[in-house]
């Protein structure tokens, strides 16, 4: 990619722009808004290596981070002591070693961007930068590494799979200790699981 | 100016949304302007132009009119309709314009409201609530929001949830909630307190709203046929509209709002001296209804009723639970008929579903061939809901009692698909309420 | 590059309007009414939300508030962008478009649940989580079977996968992709059967409290998401540009209207699922069904 002007002021408000929403993250009060604060400053660098020609890595920075994000946030208000997180709460803790930790570490890096020499010669419009990316990152083991990971995905849908009351030891709802799940079956004797009862709507499979 | 302009006088001929707050006697009614091409009926007061408050709504109920009053966005208007039923107070409502007559004329000045509105300078209903924090709160705590700590205080002036175990054993907050009395999707009328926990109700306690007036309401056929004979024709035409009324209620609540237009428009077809092609229409609608299958999925086994948990209810509710229990095999003109109960065994929010539709259709058959039989005054009458004898408890009462049972441990979504799937009448609680304590 | 964003989101107003009117018309045809009265509807009723006032809650994120139709309306149109109208008509035809419309499709979780979450209301918040559920169950039979439509054209970009589908389309020679990806379409959206988030038994939903411009802009920015959406299944599934006799992006405009029109019908007949319901059968069912999708497209291109 060629440097244009464009490309210039954009890479300039990605970048001043992730910094900031970085520092709204610790600023904020609300689990949701520092969640969102950090999805922005995410999608910043996204932005950025889009610019340096990475748009696969950069994207897929993105796409990760937008479902990520809601989850986390989601988490953190199911999880926090603080109900709904209504009562305004700092989104800090050991203030004076973390922010000793983060200057620290922002100094070691803006040094490394100063001083590292950066290769600066242009990219060949026709490079496939995604390709590469994956014959570097993979190469021979490419079918390895994706059977690994379908599998791992395929283990994930297995456990939800049992997770679900519609397990393998069957119908949850027919055993589980009081108080059912749905208040219109009886309460089992413990360690007896009823049989599922017939389904009166016949060929319809659910619950 | 110009832009603004032309935008309103294209924005006065669209149909007036409307938001309904049906009172005594004005549900039916207010089911029947749905079917207007010159109103929207819409389900939340933050897309309409009017209020509409239908029938008799008592001083109770003042501050939940007051709130959805001034939920309505500027420029704003309300109405009353008033049905002269007699004895009633205007609502307490100090802007409402009173409007008396029939449908038309309703029609008439909610659609002449909702243009002097937008191009003839009709005022804006002012806002009747101050505009004040539910609790003081401003200064106290660190931040000066209200509290102190993390669960601390009335953080901008609302208290945080308490915390309950869940179905899973967890200590969850709990989300303590006051719906109605005009939720649309709640029976018109009918107040629910609810406990969530996410979107899944712990605690249901459910009341007729203090603004309904009992005996408001004119009395219907089925009030009728407890005291006097009336012709079996003129009662079953009655209650296939009703199931059908029903029915497009529950509709919308499935999210066919057009579907439910056109059940509503048979429903209302269905009357004393309506044409055979119309009562045809109206049967074949509830019965494709009825066995529906893209229909299933979101009723099947949604509030189960066991036969053994019935209590005191009968009617459609315990005949969709396999009871067969129909207080018109009772009657000599009915048995005259061949009359059988209409039943299913399932007892979940499908089964409900097809005995009323069931019923309707049966209803429209009966009344084709009653002639012109009379109900025997000395049998208890089947109302929609189920048997009703002259100064006893109304079968909603009975439903009422069997509800909050019914939607603890159901998501929000299910939860409304099974109270609507009762049919419970407010207005019958509220009368219920009204009387003497002799038996409870 | 102005010329063509311009251009982009004309064609993207002019769907959203379409959209409305196919709405108005299927649902008069459903309700048993005049069909012409109801074309009307869409205008009078959208000058009408723009001249009423605005209206507020009791301590919203008001910022948030506002942004998240904004937002919305933006990933539509980005989304929108990485699919080509014909040959090379792409304002943002980039080598990663199918990347691109994923990651702007993912965001529109954010935008729908920053505008549940923002008006301190509970209706509108249940809709937030509930509509986090549902993407979370469409999004990965949406990734899994826009990567089936790759394989065979050997590249992200969607351009190269119209080119892909001269000869067979991808709706034929991969059966499993479109019904999938029509289930995310309507899920994307949150339209129809899968309109959980803004749903009638939670009078609304995420827009319960909205009121006026606001709504209005909401609107349009959830139809403009119906259209991205559908103009992405013509692109990947039915062939995109390719067709005969009339011009390439006339075809593109008659198949996107088409998948919109069988979305827009779906939510006329039938009735919103029941969410948990939906969680299990998508993770259950459709995931392994679009994995398979993927292994099949991923045999043919070996």
């Amino acid at each position: 990619m060629t440097r244009t002007l464009a490309g210039d002021v954009v890479f300039a408000a990605a970048g001043i722009g992730s910094v900031l929403s970085a520092w709204r993250v610790f600023r904020t009060d609300s689990m949701v808004r520092a969640a969102y604060w950090l999805l922005a400053s995410f999608v910043g660098v996204g932005i950025i290596l889009v610019l340096l020609s990475a748009s696969f890595l950069g994207l897929v920075l993105m796409l990760m981070m937008a479902g990520e994000m809601t989850i986390m946030a989601v988490f953190m208000v199911m999880f926090m002591m603080n109900p709904a997180g209504l009562n305004p709460m700092t989104m800090v803790h050991q203030r004076r070693s973390a922010t000793t930790a983060g200057v620290v570490s922002f100094l070691a890096l803006a040094g490394v961007g100063l001083v590292a020499h950066f290769p600066d010669r242009p990219v060949s419009p026709d490079a496939r930068p995604t390709a590469e990316l994956g014959q570097e990152l993979l190469g021979d083991s490419m079918l390895v590494f994706e059977t690994a990971g379908v599998t791992l995905l395929a283990t994930m849908i297995g456990s939800i799979a049992l997770a679900t009351h519609k397990g393998r030891f069957g119908d949850a709802q027919s055993s589980s200790l009081p108080p059912p799940v749905d208040p219109a079956e009886p309460v089992a004797a413990e360690g007896a699981a009823e049989p599922p009862e017939s389904d009166p709507h016949a060929g319809m499979d659910h619950r | 100016m110009g832009l603004r302009a032309a935008l309103s006088r294209l924005a006065a001929a669209a149909p007036v949304p409307v938001f309904l707050a049906p009172g005594a006697g004005g549900r039916s009614p207010a089911q029947r302007l749905r079917l207007s091409p010159y109103l929207e009926v819409v389900d939340s007061p933050r897309r309409a132009t009017v209020m509409l408050v239908v029938g008799a709504v008592a001083a109770g109920a003042a501050e939940e009119l007051h709130r959805v009053h001034d939920q309505l966005p500027h420029p704003r208007a309300v109405l009353w309709w008033d049905m002269e039923t007699g004895a009633t107070a205007p609502p307490p409502l100090p802007t409402a314009e009173r409007v008396v007559g029939d449908e038309a004329a309703v029609v008439g000045a909610v659609v002449a409201a909702h243009r002097g509105l937008l191009s003839a300078g009709r005022p804006s209903s002012p806002p009747l609530l101050a505009d004040v924090e539910p609790n003081d709160w401003r200064g106290v705590g660190p931040f000066g929001q209200g509290g102190k700590g993390m669960t601390g205080g009335t953080p901008y002036g609302r208290p945080l949830p308490t915390r309950a175990p869940d179905r899973d054993g967890l200590e969850l907050d709990q989300l303590v909630l006051t719906l109605g009395p005009w939720l649309p999707m709640l029976p018109a009328g009918l107040v629910v307190e609810v406990k969530l926990q996410g979107d899944v109700v712990q605690e249901v306690t459910l009341a007729p709203s203090p603004g309904l007036v009992p005996g408001a309401a004119p009395a219907d056929v089925f009030e009728r046929a407890r005291v006097e004979p009336v012709p079996i024709a003129e009662l079953e035409l009655a209650r296939a509209r009703h199931h059908l009324l029903w029915a497009g209620e529950v509709l919308v609540l499935l999210g066919l709002v057009a579907e439910s237009r056109r059940v509503l428009r048979a429903a209302v077809a269905v009357v004393p001296g309506a044409a055979a092609a119309e009562l045809a229409h109206a049967a074949r609608t509830a019965g494709a209804l009825a066995s529906a299958r893209r229909l299933r999925h979101p009723m099947a086994r949604v509030g189960l009723v066991g036969a053994d948990r019935l209590g005191e209810v009968a009617g459609p509710t315990a005949r969709a639970s396999g009871v067969v229990t129909d207080a018109r095999t009772d009657d000599p003109a009915y048995r005259s008929l061949g009359f059988e109960a209409v039943t299913e065994e399932a007892g979940d929010a499908l089964a409900r579903w097809r005995v009323r539709l069931g019923e309707a259709v049966r209803s429209l058959e009966l009344a084709a061939e009653a002639g012109d039989r009379l109900t025997s005054v000395d049998c208890t009458p089947e109302g929609p809901r189920g048997p009703w004898r002259a100064g006893g408890p109304s079968p909603s009462t009975a439903l009422a009692h069997l509800a909050p049972g019914l939607l603890v441990g159901l998501e929000w979504g299910d939860a409304v698909v099974a109270l609507a799937s009762l049919d419970l009448e407010p207005a019958e609680l509220a009368a219920d309420a009204a009387r003497p304590a002799e038996s409870t | 590059m102005i010329g063509s964003v311009v251009a982009l989101l004309v064609l993207l107003a002019a769907g959203v309007v379409a959209t409305a009117l196919i709405d108005s018309a299927v649902g008069a045809v459903v309700g048993g009414e005049p069909v012409g009265r109801a074309l009307k509807g869409p205008f009078t009723r959208s000058a009408l939300l723009a001249v009423q006032g605005r209206t507020t809650t009791e301590r919203p994120d008001a910022g948030t508030w506002r942004l998240a139709p904004a937002l919305l309306g933006g990933l539509a149109a980005v989304g929108a962008a990485a699919v080509p109208l014909g040959r090379g008509l792409a304002a943002g035809d980039v080598p990663d478009g199918i990347v691109l419309f994923g990651v702007a499709m993912a965001l529109v979780m954010v935008a729908v649940f920053l505008h549940g979450w923002s008006p301190n209301s509970p209706f509108p918040l249940f809709g937030a989580y509930r509509f986090a559920a549902l993407a979370l169950s469409y999004e990965m039979p949406l990734a899994l079977v826009l990567i089936g439509t790759a394989l065979p054209a050997q590249s992200l970009s969607v351009g190269d996968i119209v080119s892909s589908q001269a000869g067979l389309w991808n709706v034929v020679r991969q059966p499993l992709g479109l019904p999938l990806f029509l289930v995310a379409v309507a899920g994307l959206a949150f339209w129809g059967p899968l309109n959980v988030a803004d749903a009638p038994d939670l009078v609304g939903g995420t827009a319960a409290e909205s009121s006026g411009p606001a709504l209005l802009a909401w609107r349009a920015a959830r139809s403009a998401v119906l259209v991205a959406a559908a103009a992405m299944a013509a692109a990947a599934f039915l062939g995109g540009w390719n067709g005969p006799l009339l011009p390439g992006p006339v075809w593109m405009a008659v198949k996107t209207m088409g998948i919109v029109a069988l979305v827009v019908t779906s939510g006329h007949r039938i009735p919103r699922v029941r969410l948990e319901r939906f969680v299990v059968v998508a993770w259950v069912v459709l995931i392994p069904l679009a994995l398979l999708d993927v292994f099949a497209a991923g045999i043919v291109a070996l």
